[in-house]
């Protein structure tokens, strides 16, 4: 029977046979310009292309997550080997403070200011604008004539004793001490738990540690930024903290520095290593030249992979090129097997590319698929994988069925190193296949423990000190930097306070004062303070403001107060003052409180509220805020629940596209069930294992394993292929010792992504080494024993 | 911190002996007479003494007069007592304190550090206590107005303290040895005078006054 071929091909091949020299100038040329534009593509290293952009508003969250205090600042914890000298401590707090501003790390912070005097002073005047319905309650019961007296006395002690000196104004302008109902709204702002104020610097509770917070200008995406200002902030940190102190510098920028220098390493370790490995393997099983043509293909398509990336979209995402390692593994298949063909020769090398042209073409149209449908992700990043692998196997064909074939001389005699590998049909079928059988069922089994995992954190490398780090620092100033965060959203800040105030109303009944952060009850908007000026005025009107008036004289008198002593604090009773601002709070001294819970963008003002990231809290607090215009709640707990889902959803989506796309396709080519099934042979085992492997040691599906999973299901699929069109007696026997030196090559590209140390393409290179791993033995050794009729 | 110059003041009543040597118009002079200050309080190790204050206030009917006593020993341990008309006052121990009052008649202690206003009065106290010219110069230009006996004058450097207080005026007793009179002088006219009396230098203090 004769062989199903491609004729095209031969007669390509003929024609290009004329003026090989110019094939070979053109296909020179055209990779050393996609090597140039290779180089000058810029690397994005920004997690958020591996965010759904479907609308779904997963990336505005995460975005949002991004607003967090604390998130945007580095946060430095200067601390003492003992304590017991605040003094000191807070001395080097200051001299760090100084070194890091003259290093220009940024705006540095190392207390609140003016916290004793400006800011008490403002909140005692504001109070009109600040007071509720209960807090009138109590100011009733704090202006009764006994407490009126009892508290005169308490200023005119305070005024004769030396802090009296610094009291005077207060006392005239708040002789009974009323300003306390404002104080007690600063329960609110604990942003910090274990934070006290020790000579106006922030101080554990321990006294042992000071907490230092750098608004930065360096974008925590842009690495180099962040290498420059890490550099800057060490040199300042070795040049000023003294014996017996040690300074803890946490911030994203030094996450940022250590991912990206991973990565590069890894990019760096991982294409050399499987560049050795996959020579290695061409040396030892191709033992020719020749093999030297076929390195060269996946090395192209490397190049010319990411030059068409970097030309198209400018830049190249780092998770894409680190998948390049695999792709560089993969990528050989079609050139092997062409390879090994040729080198068998016989025939006319025309003819043969166009015989070795099916089953080739058939496997990259199942990998193709497998590819096309990661484009209808909705994540930038899996998309861009999915171009970048569709263009590597596109040059791969034509590189491997146009360009190949002239470079590859004959054997001699057609003797093939190695050739006479028949694994399969050597082994006894029965054990092959009751061996197999168990693997897939105690694979099947353990596969149903796989855990998805969407916590973007999860694929972030987070070395040992920094892990420790965050828990010294979690430890010494309690939970700062995990809480969910509720954004009140408006086009201005009024609009914005507008909105926080409701939340606040709605939620503060629900949450201890500890555990729940909000601006409203100190800067509420001005339609809030307008109806408080109100209430305070109704308060004061009807007489109480003269019987005051009068307690105050009276008592007043009989301690030696002028008549006009109190007359600043008289007036604010019935004449309010303007409202409170952000710009008078600022004043006061609270500009750092203003600048973590205000965050300002183009057209948009959003004013944070920080409650428990938990979900006994979350859950009920979802619900009364549900469908509140302009409110938005997240969390990195919901976050990562949603990303999961959100994964899941998008893996099931490609489960069945992918299942369906290449079913048809090897149905339209095989048409004969027992064919059909014979090839999904290596498939359905490679996932089944990789899976059943996962489960087995508790290894986390994430986000980057879909894309994983569909290089696995591309590469087994060619494996199934190649070794059925071999039974049919449509393909020569060198297709088995093509699929093991690919395989093999494939491993050594995988192997090396493994031993990466970034998560994400350790992730990627264990989870395709399974299942590829478990792909290879299926196609050789089990298609082979289940079907004992077809030996060729 | 606005009110600090004025707390300032309240530290008047430590040690700061001999002025005798001072040129009061003299740069070199004041140099010379803070030296001379600093040496001379470096030697000091306690004082003790009665003082009256009187409060120049526009919020008081007349003039207010109190009356208490402080105690001080180096290095870090102050008590300023009131005794009338009102009982009250507070102890500061190194970074510890504690306060009364006659009306509440509780005690309470507190960490220097975490009161932003004990910390200033603290700052201020022992600053003077230890006659550190050093620092006080760099927050005031002193003038001397006297010599037998010392008289300086103290005018705030920043902009915002100046704002509120005019100058403090120092005087100091005869043989120079301890500070016999503050007065406070405000922008809007109040002022504060404390008269220190039978002081004692360098006696033995009760280890429970503080």
């Amino acid at each position: 029977m004769p062989t199903p071929s491609f004729t095209l091909f031969a007669t390509l091949y003929r024609h290009l046979a004329r003026h090989r020299k110019a094939l070979y100038a053109v296909t020179a040329l055209f990779v050393a310009a996609s090597c140039l534009a290779a180089s000058r593509a810029h690397i994005e290293e920004d997690i958020v292309s591996m965010l759904p952009d479907d609308g779904s508003n997963v990336d505005r969250d995460f975005r949002l997550l991004q607003l967090a205090p604390f998130t945007r600042s580095m946060v430095i914890t200067l601390k003492a080997k003992d304590a017991g000298d605040p003094a000191a401590l807070t001395a080097a707090a200051d001299r760090l403070a100084q070194a890091l501003t003259q290093a220009d790390a940024g705006r540095v912070t190392t207390g609140l200011t003016e916290l004793s005097g400006g800011f008490l002073g403002w909140l005692g005047s504001m109070l009109p604008n600040l007071v509720t319905g209960p807090d009138l309650n109590r100011l009733a019961a704090a202006t009764s004539p006994a407490e009126v007296q009892g508290r005169l006395r308490q200023s005119y002690q305070r005024l004769l004793s030396p802090e009296g000196w610094a009291l005077k104004e207060s006392i005239q302008s708040d002789p009974l001490s009323l300003s306390a109902l404002g104080l007690e709204k600063m329960r609110f702002l604990n942003m910090i738990p274990n934070m006290r104020l020790v000579n106006n610097h922030f101080v554990s509770a321990d006294g042992r540690s000071a907490l230092l917070l750098v608004q930065t200008k360096a974008a925590m995406t842009d690495s180099a930024a962040c290498r420059e200002l890490m550099a800057r902030v060490d040199r300042a940190v070795a040049a000023s903290v003294p014996a017996g102190m040690r300074a803890t510098v946490l911030s994203g920028h030094r996450y940022t520095l250590l991912n990206a220098e991973t990565i590069k390493r890894d990019l760096y370790v991982v294409l050399t290593l499987s560049g050795v490995a996959v020579l290695a393997i061409y040396l030892y099983f191709l033992r020719s030249w020749s093999a030297f043509f076929v390195f060269l293909v996946p090395s192209s398509i490397l190049a010319i992979a990411s030059g068409a990336i970097a030309l198209s979209q400018g830049s190249v995402f780092a998770v894409t090129l680190g998948f390049g390692g695999v792709l560089l593994g993969m990528a050989d298949e079609y050139a092997m097997l062409i390879y090994f063909y040729c080198r068998q020769g016989g025939r006319d090398p025309g003819t043969i590319t166009a015989e070795v042209a099916r089953p080739v073409l058939f496997g990259a149209a199942a990998t193709m698929v497998s590819f096309g449908v990661m484009l209808m992700s909705n994540l930038p990043g899996q998309r861009q994988l999915a171009v970048y692998s569709m263009i590597g196997i596109v040059s791969a064909l034509f590189i491997s069925l146009v360009v190949l074939p002239h470079l590859i001389k004959p054997a001699p005699q057609g003797k093939l190193a190695l050739g006479n590998i028949n694994l399969g049909w050597r082994l006894p079928r029965r054990a092959v296949i009751g061996v197999w059988l168990a693997v897939l069922a105690l694979s099947s089994w353990q596969a149903t423990k796989v855990r998805f995992n969407g916590d973007l954190r999860a694929i972030n490398l987070i070395s040992p000190e920094l892990r420790q780090a965050e828990e010294e620092l979690a430890s010494t100033w309690g939970n700062m930097r995990g809480k969910a965060l509720i954004f009140a959203e408006g086009p201005d800040l009024e609009s914005a306070l507008l909105v926080n105030d409701r939340i606040f109303r709605r939620i503060s009944g629900r949450l201890a004062a500890g555990e729940l952060v909000s601006l409203a009850p100190l800067l509420p908007s001005e339609l809030t303070q307008k109806e408080n000026r109100a209430r305070w005025s109704a308060f004061w009107g009807d007489g109480r403001a003269e019987r005051l008036a009068g307690e105050l004289a009276r008592g007043g008198d009989a301690l030696g107060f002028s008549g006009t002593a109190f007359a600043p604090f008289l007036a604010t009773l019935t004449h309010p003052p303007p409202p409170a601002s952000a710009a008078g709070l600022r004043e006061a001294g609270m500009g750092e409180l203003l600048d973590s819970l205000i965050v300002r963008s183009p057209g948009t003002v959003r004013v944070l509220t920080l409650v428990p990231d938990t979900p006994q809290v979350l859950a009920p607090l979802s619900r009364e805020l549900k469908g509140m215009p302009g409110v938005h709640l997240v969390s990195q707990s919901r976050f990562g629940d949603t990303m999961g889902d959100a994964i899941i959803r998008d893996f099931s989506r490609y489960m069945e596209l992918t299942s369906l796309f290449v079913l048809l396709l090897v149905i339209a080519l095989f048409r004969r069930p027992a064919r059909i099934a014979l090839v999904l042979v290596p498939v359905v085992t490679g996932l089944v294992c990789m899976f059943g492997v996962m489960g087995l040691t508790g290894l986390e599906f994430n986000i980057f394993n879909i894309a994983a999973t569909i290089l696995v299901i591309g590469i087994c699929v060619d494996y199934g292929i190649f070794m059925v069109l071999r039974l049919a007696g449509d393909a020569d026997p060198a297709a088995t010792i093509s699929v093991l030196v690919s395989g093999l090559t494939t491993l050594a590209g995988l192997g090396a992504l493994a031993l990466a140390h970034h998560p994400t393409m350790q992730s990627i290179g264990i989870t395709v080494l399974l299942g590829v791993g478990a792909g290879i033995p299926a196609a050789l050794l089990v298609i082979p024993a289940l079907s004992p009729g077809e030996r060729p | 911190m606005r009110a600090l110059p004025i707390l300032l003041a309240c530290a008047l009543f430590a040690a700061a002996p001999g002025a005798r040597a001072a040129e009061p118009s003299s740069g070199s002079g004041q140099a010379a007479l803070f030296s001379s200050l600093e040496r001379s309080a470096g030697g000091v190790t306690t004082l003790s003494s009665d003082f009256v204050q009187e409060k120049h206030l526009s919020m008081f009917k007349t003039v207010v007069s109190s009356k208490g006593r402080f105690y001080f020993a180096r290095p870090d341990r102050l008590r300023w007592e009131l005794t009338a008309p009102v009982a009250s006052g507070f102890v500061l121990n190194g970074e510890k304190g504690r306060r009364w009052h006659q009306r509440t008649g509780r005690t309470e202690s507190f960490q220097i550090g975490q009161e932003p206003v004990m910390k200033l009065v603290s700052d201020q106290l022992f600053a003077w206590a230890r006659a550190d010219f050093g620092w006080l110069r760099r927050e005031y230009r002193i003038t001397v107005q006297g010599e037998a006996p010392a008289l300086l004058r103290l005018e705030p450097r920043s902009a915002a303290t100046a704002g509120f207080l005019s100058h403090l005026l120092i005087g100091f007793s005869a043989d120079g040895r301890y500070v016999k009179s503050v007065e406070v002088h405000e922008k809007d006219g109040d002022f504060t005078r404390i008269r220190f009396v039978n002081t004692a230098v360098d006696k033995p203090l009760k280890a429970d006054l503080f």
